[in-house]
C-alpha cells in the first residue's frame, strides 16, 4: 500500500497494538511506550525467550512530548491536581520500566537518553554487560551488543512494519523526520533463531575533518582484524542532505572506492537513533545472503553479504561505526 | 442526580482513557474497582484529580475513598453532599 505525505515530518504508522498489550494497560501508555512494549513482545517472540537477562534501552530525548505535557500541566495548574498517569508518561526511563513490568522482569534495567548517541551507547554498555557483570555465556540481554566479544545477534523486532517502507521523498534537502522502535534480542551464544553476529560498535564525536573520520574508520577495521576490502557492503547513513552527503562522499573516496555502498534513510527516514533501523536491515541481509538492488547506492548488490559496515553520521559531529557479519 | 452520573461517566472515560467503553457500558451502581469496571489504585488517584478538577471537591479523609469511588452512584451522592454543605 502506498500512501502520500506531505511536509517534513512523517508520523509513524501505527499498529494495532491491542494484539501485544491488554486494554487496560494500553490506555496509560504514550506512543512511545506503546512502540517499545510492542516491539519489546515482537523481539521475544521471535528469539523464543520468555525473560532477558538485562533490558538496555536507547532513546534520542526519552519520552520528550509526554514530559513536555507534564511541564505544562505542572504550570498551567500551579503544581495542582497533577495525575499519576501524567507523570509514569513523562519520565525518560518509562518504555524499560514497563517493559520490566510487563515481563516481570527484575534484572538490569537501564535506559541512557544521549541524543543522537543513545543507540550507540546502549551497544556500549551491553559490552560491560556481557564482560563484567554477566560472564555467564547463555546470557541474553534485551537490546544491544558489545565491542569486540563478537556475540551473536539473536533476533529482531519486526517494528519496521511501524515505518514506512519505503519513502519516496521529494524535499529538497534531505529525508524527512520519521520516527520508529526498534528492539533486538542478543545473546552470548548463537542459536537457529542468530539473524547475525554484531562484531563491533564504535562511536566517534566531533572528528576534525573528513581524513579524520576516514582514519578512524580505518583503524575501527583495523582493530577488528579487517581492511576496507573485505566489506560485503557500506551501508552509509546519506539522507538526502547535500551537507551530509558529501561528507560521506568524500570517505568513501578515500578510503572504500572500490566497496560497494547501500543507504537506509530512504527507507526509514532522518532521526537521532536511525541506526538501530541499519542494524535490522544489516542483520536482514546478512541472514538472506542477499542485499536489494533499491538500497545500493554504488555499484550493484553484492553477490555474496558476510560483512555489513554501518557508519551514520549526525551533522558529521556523531559518529557510529557498526560492523556485522554473518553468523 | 441522573444527570450528574451521566456526566461522571463521561468524565471517568476520558480521565482514566477508558478506550472501547462507553457511558451506558458502566452501570450506575456497578462497582468501580476489582470486579466492577476493573479500576486500580492509580486510577483512584486519578479519580480524586477528577474530583477536583471537574468539581472543585478535596477528599478531606482518605479513608472515605472506597466508599466515595464505589460506584458512580456513591460518586455522585458525595458530590451532591458536599455542593450542599459548600453552600
Amino acid at each position: 500500500m502506498i500512501r502520500n505525505y506531505e511536509g517534513d515530518r512523517l508520523p509513524v504508522a501505527d499498529p494495532d497494538y491491542k494484539q501485544w498489550i491488554d486494554i487496560k494497560q494500553i490506555r496509560r501508555m504514550g506512543r512511545a511506550i506503546k512502540m517499545g512494549v510492542a516491539a519489546s513482545h515482537m523481539s521475544l517472540e521471535a528469539a523464543g525467550i520468555r525473560n532477558p537477562d538485562a533490558i538496555i534501552m536507547g532513546t534520542a530525548y526519552g519520552c520528550l512530548a509526554d514530559t513536555g505535557v507534564f511541564l505544562q500541566k505542572l504550570v498551567t495548574q500551579q503544581e495542582d491536581m497533577l495525575t499519576p498517569t501524567a507523570f509514569i508518561q513523562s519520565t525518560h526511563n518509562t518504555v524499560a520500566g514497563q517493559i520490566a513490568l510487563l515481563l516481570g522482569c527484575h534484572a538490569y534495567n537501564n535506559t541512557f537518553v544521549h541524543g543522537a548517541f543513545s543507540w550507540k551507547t546502549r551497544c556500549k554498555t551491553a559490552c560491560c554487560f556481557w564482560q563484567k557483570i554477566l560472564p555467564a555465556k547463555s546470557s541474553r540481554a534485551l537490546l544491544t551488543r558489545s565491542q569486540n566479544t563478537h556475540i551473536p545477534f539473536c533476533a529482531a523486532s519486526d517494528c519496521i512494519k511501524i515505518s514506512l517502507r519505503q519513502i519516496c521523498c521529494t524535499l529538497p534537502r534531505q529525508e524527512p523526520w520519521q520516527g520508529g522502535g526498534r528492539i533486538f534480542v542478543l545473546s552470548a551464544e548463537k542459536d537457529e533463531k542468530s539473524l547475525a553476529q554484531l562484531t563491533a560498535v564504535e562511536m566517534l564525536y566531533r572528528p576534525a575533518s573528513e581524513n579524520e573520520t576516514a582514519q578512524q574508520l580505518l583503524a575501527f577495521l583495523q582493530r577488528n582484524g579487517l581492511q576496507p576490502s573485505d566489506i560485503s557492503l557500506l551501508l552509509s547513513g546519506r539522507n538526502g542532505d547535500e551537507r551530509s552527503d558529501s561528507y560521506y562522499e568524500a570517505v568513501e573516496k578515500a578510503i572504500f572506492n572500490d566497496t560497494p555502498v547501500g543507504a537506509f534513510k530512504h527507507f526509514c527516514g532522518e532521526y537521532p537513533t536511525a541506526s538501530a533501523f541499519a542494524v535490522w536491515m544489516a542483520a536482514g541481509c546478512l541472514q538472506r545472503g542477499k542485499v536489494p538492488q533499491e538500497a545500493m547506492v554504488k555499484g550493484d548488490a553484492p553477490a555474496r553479504v558476510e560483512r555489513i559496515l554501518i557508519w551514520n553520521h549526525h551533522q558529521a559531529k556523531h559518529h557510529a561505526f557498526i560492523l556485522l557479519e554473518k553468523c | 442526580m441522573e444527570k450528574l452520573m451521566q456526566d461522571l461517566k463521561e468524565q471517568i472515560i476520558q480521565q482514566l482513557n477508558l478506550q472501547e467503553v462507553k457511558p451506558e457500558d458502566i452501570g450506575d451502581d456497578q462497582p468501580l474497582f476489582k470486579e466492577g469496571l476493573g479500576l486500580d489504585s492509580i486510577d483512584a488517584l486519578e479519580l480524586i484529580v477528577l474530583l477536583q478538577q471537574h468539581h472543585n471537591i478535596r477528599i478531606a479523609k482518605p479513608e472515605d475513598g472506597p466508599n466515595i469511588f464505589y460506584s458512580v452512584r456513591t460518586m455522585a451522592e458525595y458530590i451532591t453532599a458536599e455542593k450542599a454543605r459548600q453552600a
